[in-house]
C-alpha cells in the first residue's frame, strides 16, 4: 500500500491512549538524535533569552559592576517609548526592513523568472547573479563605500562627467540620501537569495499545467498569474518572511559603512541596541530594546512558522 | 517572463511578436542586474590592482594604467607586518569556518533524520523550536552570551565563535535536510533492514548517500555563514592575533583609513574562497533547496 | 523454508486498533494473501511479520521461534516492496549483493549468488544499469531478485504488482506463482485485489477493520464465504447483496421484498432463514449464478435492467431489484435493453444468506 507510511502517521497523530511520559519513554531512542541540536540551541538561546529579560528591569550605570545593577521595574520601557530617537530608529527600521525585502524579492523572482528558460550561457550569469550573496557583508560594506565615496566615488565621477552634477554628490554623508544607500548595498547582496529560492519553487511548477492553460487559451500574463504564481506561493511566502527578518536584524551595512550616522538616519534597531549595549554601556536599556524586538520578532515568528506548518500540512497529505 | 518565453510558438508571427516583448524585457533586465552586480566587482578588482596615488584620482579611471599587484603582495607577504597580521586572520578564518561545518553536518544530520522519521511526543514543538532562533538578531544574544562564555572561559577563544556559529546555520540546516529526508522513500531503509542492515547501517549506507546534495549544501550554507560572520567576532575577540577576516580587515583599515587599493585586495581575498567554494558546488545548493525545502 | 504462526496479534497505535488478535498459520511452502481494502490492517500485519513495527501484545513465530523481538535483519526473511525499494545510487548488481554483503559472505560467494539470481530471472544483461534506466517490469524482477538471493526462511511481498499497469501485471502474477511453485517457498503476499489473492494463493487471509475475517482457500472463501464483508469483497464483478425480509405463507419460509414479490427457498435455505434471530435477511447471489429472463417464470422475480455492458465473450447487465443493484452474466446473443423489465431467476443451491444485523452467513442448522 502506498498509503503504509500516511496511514501511519495518521494513526500516530491519534490522541494517545497512553499516557505522554510513557510515550516519551517509549520513543527514547529517537530523542538522542535530536539532543545534541536541542543541547547547542538551549545553551545558545534559551539562557541568553532569560538573561536579556531580566536585565531589562535594570539600571546598569556605566563603571558599574553588572552584577551590581539596580532594579528599576518598567522605567527602561517608558523611557524607551517616550524617546525621540526611538520612533526615528523605528522610522528606519521599517523603510530599511519593507524596502530591502519587497525590492529584493521583486528583483529576485523577476531574475529567476528571466533566467528559467535556457540560453546560452545562463549558468554564467546566474553563478555571477548569486555571488553578492556569498561575498561577506564586511567586503561588500567596503566595496560600497569605496564606489559611494564623496571624492574618488565611481557613481560621483560617472554623475559629474554626464554633467548631471557640478561636484561629486556625499551619499552616506546625507541625512536624506544615506538610508537609499544604503539600502542599494542591502539589496546587492540580497536579491540573489530570492532568486535562488523562486528559482528553486519554479523548477516544481507543473509543466502541465502550463500547457493547460495554453490550451485553454491564457496568455503568457494569465499563466503566470493564474499557474506560476499561485503555486509559487508558499515558496514566495517563506522567502519574503526570510528576507524580512534577515534584513530586520542586519547590523553590518549600516554599521560599517555609516555606524548609523549621520545623525542617527541611517541607525536601525541592532545598530541602536549595539551602540547602547556596548558603546554607552547602558545594557538594561539595551535589554528592554531587546524585549521589544523579541515581541515585534515573535508576532512575525507566528507567521513564519505557519507558512513553514503550511509547508509540513501539504507534505503530510501527500 | 520565462513562461512567455518558453512556450513561444515558432513560426507564428502574429502572436510571436506580443511574446517576444517579454522576452525582450527579461533580457534587458538580466543586461540591468548583470551590471548591478557585476560593476561593483569589477570596480573592487580595478581598484585592488591600482597604486594608492592612482586610486586617489579625479576623475578616477575605470582600469588602471599602470596595473600593480602591490597590494596584494604586500597582503600575502609572511615578511612584513601587514602580510603577517593577514594570513593569520585568513587561518583563523579557515579554522573556525571548518570547524563550524563539520561539526554543524555531524549535529543536523540526526536531527533532521528523526525529524522527518520519528514520531516523538514534543516533536513538532522541538522542530519550530529550532527553526524559531532564525528570528532573533545576533545583538539580543551578544550580552547574554558574552557572560556566559566568560564564566564557561571561551572568551578569546575561536570555540566561543564556533559554538554560536552552529546555532545560526543549524535551523536553516535541519530544515533543508528534513525536507531531503521526507523526499527519501522510507521503504529503502526498510528494504535495508530487512537485507540485513542494522538501524544505523541502513541510515549510513542507503539514506546518508541519497542524501548528500543535502549535506553538501548545509556544508557549504554553514561555511560561508561562518566565514563572513562579523558581529560575534568583533565583540567576543579583542586579541589580534586570533581575530577572522572580517573583524582583522576592519580593524586594520580603520587605522588606515585611505588605503583603498589594500583595502580592495583584502575584500576580494576574503572573498575568493567561499565564491569560489559556492560555485563549484552550486548546483547541489539549487537541488537542495528544490528538494528539501520548497518541493513539498 | 519455515512455517509462519501469528497468534493472537495485535497492533495498536494510540487508541486505534491496526491489527485485531489475529491468528493465523502459514505452512512451509504455503503462499499465503493477505487481501482486504486500503487501511484494514494487512500492511501492518506484514511490517509486524517483518519487524519493521513493534508488537503490541501476541507472538509471531518463523519456524519455532518467537521473533517478536527480532530486529528484522535476524528473522531470515525477505522482503519485496510496492515501490521496489531498488537503492537508486546502486546497480542491479550491487542491489542483489547488498543482502549477501550484509550478511558478509565472501566476495566469490556474493559473485555467484547474484550471478545466478540474475540467470534465473532473465536479467543478467541488466546488471550494470541503474534502477532508474529500467522499466517497471524489470524494477520489479530486481526486487524479485533481491528477495530471491538470499533463499530465506519466507518470502514478504507488500503488493508488488500494484505499479505495473495491467498487462504486465498479469505476466508478473503467473512469473510470481511460478517462482512460489519452483522454490517451493514460503511467501505472504499482501494485495488489495482480491483477483490477485485468488488466482495465486494457496490460502487466502481476508482482512477489514484490523480483524481477520476468514482464512481458507480462495475456492472455499469464494463458495462459502463468512460473512457479507467477505462475500462482497472476493469476486468480480462483487456479489449483489438484496435487503429482504423473512415471512411465512402457508407454513412455508419465504424471502419478501418491499417491491411485492416474495421468493419461495429450498428447504435447506428454509431452515437457515429460520436459525436466524431476525427477520431481516439478506440474499447474496453471484452474477454467474442469476439466470436472466425475458418474461416470467416460476421462482423468478422481476427486475429492471440498468446497464448492459458487453465485454465480448460475456455481457453484464447491472439491474435493480428491491432496492439493491444486481450483477448478472449472460451470453452476449442475449439481447437485453437499459430500462427493460426482465425477470431473474435465483440458483437456490448457491445463493447465500446473511443474516442483516450480525451479517454473518446463516448456517442450515
Amino acid at each position: 500500500m502506498t498509503i503504509v507510511t500516511g496511514n501511519e502517521a495518521r494513526r500516530r497523530a491519534q490522541p494517545a491512549g497512553s499516557s505522554v511520559p510513557r510515550k516519551i519513554w517509549e520513543h527514547r531512542a529517537d530523542y538522542a538524535y535530536v539532543l545534541p541540536a536541542i543541547a547547542v540551541m538551549l545553551i545558545v538561546i534559551a539562557y541568553p533569552i532569560y538573561y536579556t529579560i531580566e536585565l531589562s528591569f535594570f539600571n546598569t550605570p556605566p563603571g558599574l559592576q553588572l552584577r551590581d545593577k539596580i532594579f528599576v521595574g518598567f522605567n527602561n520601557y517608558t523611557a524607551i517609548l517616550t524617546s525621540d530617537v526611538f520612533w526615528q530608529v523605528t522610522f528606519n527600521t521599517l523603510i530599511w526592513t519593507i524596502g530591502s525585502t519587497l525590492i529584493s524579492f521583486v528583483l529576485g523572482f523577476a531574475a529567476a523568472l528571466a533566467l528559467h528558460r535556457d540560453f546560452i550561457g545562463r549558468g554564467i550569469l546566474r553563478a555571477i547573479l548569486i555571488i553578492p550573496w556569498v561575498i561577506s557583508a564586511v567586503a561588500a560594506s567596503y566595496i560600497w563605500k569605496w564606489i559611494y565615496h564623496s571624492d574618488f566615488g565611481i557613481i560621483g565621477a560617472v554623475l559629474v562627467e554626464l554633467g548631471l552634477t557640478s561636484r561629486p554628490p556625499n551619499f552616506i554623508d546625507n541625512v536624506s540620501t544615506v538610508l537609499p544607500s544604503l539600502i542599494v548595498v542591502n539589496i546587492w547582496r540580497e536579491f540573489p537569495f530570492a532568486m535562488i529560492m523562486m528559482m528553486a519553487g519554479l523548477q516544481t511548477v507543473p509543466e502541465q499545467l502550463l500547457r493547460a492553460a495554453k490550451v485553454d487559451g491564457a496568455n503568457a500574463w494569465q499563466r503566470f498569474w493564474h499557474v506560476t504564481f499561485p503555486h509559487l506561493r508558499n515558496v514566495s511566502t517563506v522567502t519574503i518572511l526570510l528576507l524580512a527578518v534577515a534584513n530586520f536584524n542586519s547590523f553590518i551595512i549600516p554599521w560599517i559603512m555609516t555606524g548609523g550616522g549621520p545623525s542617527n538616519a541611517s541607525h536601525i534597531w541592532i545598530t541602536h541596541i549595539y551602540e547602547l549595549a556596548f558603546g554607552r554601556q547602558r545594557w538594561g536599556v539595551a535589554s528592554a530594546y531587546s524585549v521589544l524586538l523579541f515581541l515585534i520578532l515573535m508576532t512575525l515568528g507566528y507567521f513564519y512558522v505557519r507558512a513553514l506548518s503550511g509547508n509540513e500540512r501539504k507534505e503530510g497529505n501527500a | 517572463m520565462s513562461i512567455a518565453a518558453e512556450t513561444a510558438p515558432r513560426g507564428q508571427p502574429r502572436r510571436g511578436r506580443r511574446i517576444d516583448g517579454w522576452r525582450w524585457g527579461g533580457r534587458i533586465f538580466l543586461v540591468f542586474m548583470l551590471l548591478y552586480t557585476a560593476l561593483p566587482m569589477v570596480w573592487m578588482l580595478s581598484t585592488s590592482i591600482k597604486s594608492g596615488f592612482a586610486a586617489m584620482q579625479f576623475p578616477p579611471q575605470l582600469w588602471p594604467d599602470q596595473p600593480t599587484l602591490a597590494a596584494y603582495q604586500k597582503l600575502l607577504d609572511p615578511q612584513n607586518s601587514v602580510g603577517q597580521d593577514f594570513l593569520r586572520f585568513f587561518w583563523n578564518s579557515l579554522i573556525v569556518s571548518t570547524a563550524t561545518t563539520v561539526l554543524s553536518v555531524i549535529v543536523a544530520v540526526p536531527a533532521a533524520y528523526a525529524f522527518s522519521r520519528f514520531r516523538f511526543p514534543g516533536r513538532n514543538f522541538l522542530f519550530f523550536a529550532v527553526l524559531l532562533r532564525n528570528m532573533f538578531p545576533a545583538v539580543i544574544f551578544l550580552v547574554p552570551l558574552f557572560i556566559l562564555m566568560r564564566a564557561i572561559g571561551l572568551v578569546n577563544t575561536h570555540g566561543s565563535l564556533v559554538l554560536t556559529y552552529l546555532t545560526f546555520g543549524l535551523p536553516l540546516a535541519i530544515w533543508l535536510l528534513k525536507g531531503f529526508y521526507d523526499n527519501i522513500p522510507v521503504q529503502l531503509e526498510q528494504a535495508a533492514r530487512i537485507d540485513g542492515a542494522t538501524r544505523f547501517q541502513a541510515f549510513v549506507l542507503i539514506v546518508m548517500p541519497l542524501s548528500t546534495p543535502g549535506i553538501i549544501a548545509t556544508a557549504i550554507y554553514s561555511f560561508i555563514g561562518a566565514w563572513n560572520e562579523y558581529i560575534y567576532a568583533y565583540t567576543f575577540l579583542s586579541k589580534n592575533e586570533q581575530l577572522t577576516l572580517p573583524v582583522g580587515i576592519q580593524r586594520f583599515f580603520s587605522e588606515n583609513t585611505t588605503d583603498f587599493p589594500g583595502l580592495m585586495a583584502a575584500s576580494f581575498m576574503m572573498s575568493v574562497p567561499v565564491v569560489v567554494l559556492f560555485l563549484l558546488l552550486q548546483r547541489y545548493f539549487v537541488r537542495a533547496l528544490t528538494e528539501g525545502a520548497v518541493k513539498h | 523454508m519455515a512455517h509462519v504462526v501469528l497468534k493472537d496479534l495485535v497492533k495498536t497505535y494510540g487508541s486505534f486498533k491496526a491489527v485485531n488478535e489475529v491468528s493465523l498459520t502459514v505452512n512451509d511452502g504455503e503462499f499465503v494473501a493477505l487481501v482486504g481494502p486500503s487501511g484494514c490492517g494487512k500492511t501492518t500485519t506484514l511490517n509486524l511479520v517483518a519487524g519493521l513495527t513493534s508488537v503490541t501484545s501476541g507472538d509471531i513465530f518463523i519456524g519455532d521461534q518467537v521473533v517478536n523481538d527480532l530486529d528484522p535483519k535476524d528473522r531470515d526473511i525477505a522482503m519485496v516492496f510496492q515501490n521496489y525499494a531498488l537503492y537508486p545510487q546502486k546497480s542491479v548488481y550491487m542491489n542483489l549483493a547488498f543482502p549477501l554483503q550484509m550478511r558478509k559472505l565472501r566476495k566469490d560467494e556474493i559473485d555467484r549468488k547474484v550471478k545466478d539470481a540474475a540467470r534465473v530471472l532473465d536479467m543478467t544483461h541488466l546488471l550494470e544499469r541503474k534502477p532508474r534506466e529500467l522499466s517497471g517490469g524489470q524494477q520489479q524482477r530486481v526486487a524479485l531478485g533481491r528477495a530471491l538471493v538470499r533463499d530465506p526462511a519466507v518470502f514478504l511481498m507488500d503488493e508488488p504488482l500494484s505499479n505495473l499497469d495491467a498487462k504486465l501485471r498479469v505476466q508478473m502474477r503467473s512469473e510470481i506463482k511460478r517462482f512460489h511453485q519452483d522454490l517451493k517457498a514460503t511467501i505472504i503476499y499482501v494485495t488489495h485485489d482480491q483477483l490477485e489473492a485468488v488466482t495465486m494463493a494457496d490460502k487466502m487471509a481476508v482482512m477489514n477493520g484490523g480483524y481477520l475475517q476468514q482464512y481458507d482457500t480462495p475456492a472455499q472463501v469464494f463458495a462459502h464465504p463468512v460473512n457479507m464483508f467477505v462475500a462482497s469483497f472476493v469476486g468480480s464483478p462483487a456479489m449483489s447483496l438484496i435487503p429482504l425480509e423473512a415471512s411465512t405463507a402457508n407454513g412455508n419460509t419465504v424471502l419478501t421484498s418491499a417491491e411485492g414479490w416474495s421468493l419461495a427457498l429450498s428447504p435447506r435455505n428454509m431452515r437457515k432463514v429460520e436459525s436466524a434471530s431476525t427477520r431481516k435477511i439478506v440474499l447474496g447471489a453471484r452474477h454467474s449464478t442469476i439466470k436472466l429472463h425475458k418474461s416470467a417464470v416460476p421462482g423468478s422475480v422481476p427486475a429492471k435492467a440498468y446497464t448492459v455492458e458487453p465485454t465480448g465473450d460475456v455481457t453484464f447487465v447491472q439491474a435493480f431489484l428491491s432496492g439493491a443493484i444486481v450483477n448478472i452474466s449472460v451470453s452476449p446473443d442475449v439481447a437485453v435493453k437499459p430500462d427493460e423489465q426482465i425477470w431473474l431467476e435465483f440458483d437456490q443451491e448457491r445463493v447465500h444468506l446473511f443474516d442483516s444485523e450480525t451479517e454473518m452467513a446463516l448456517k442450515a442448522e
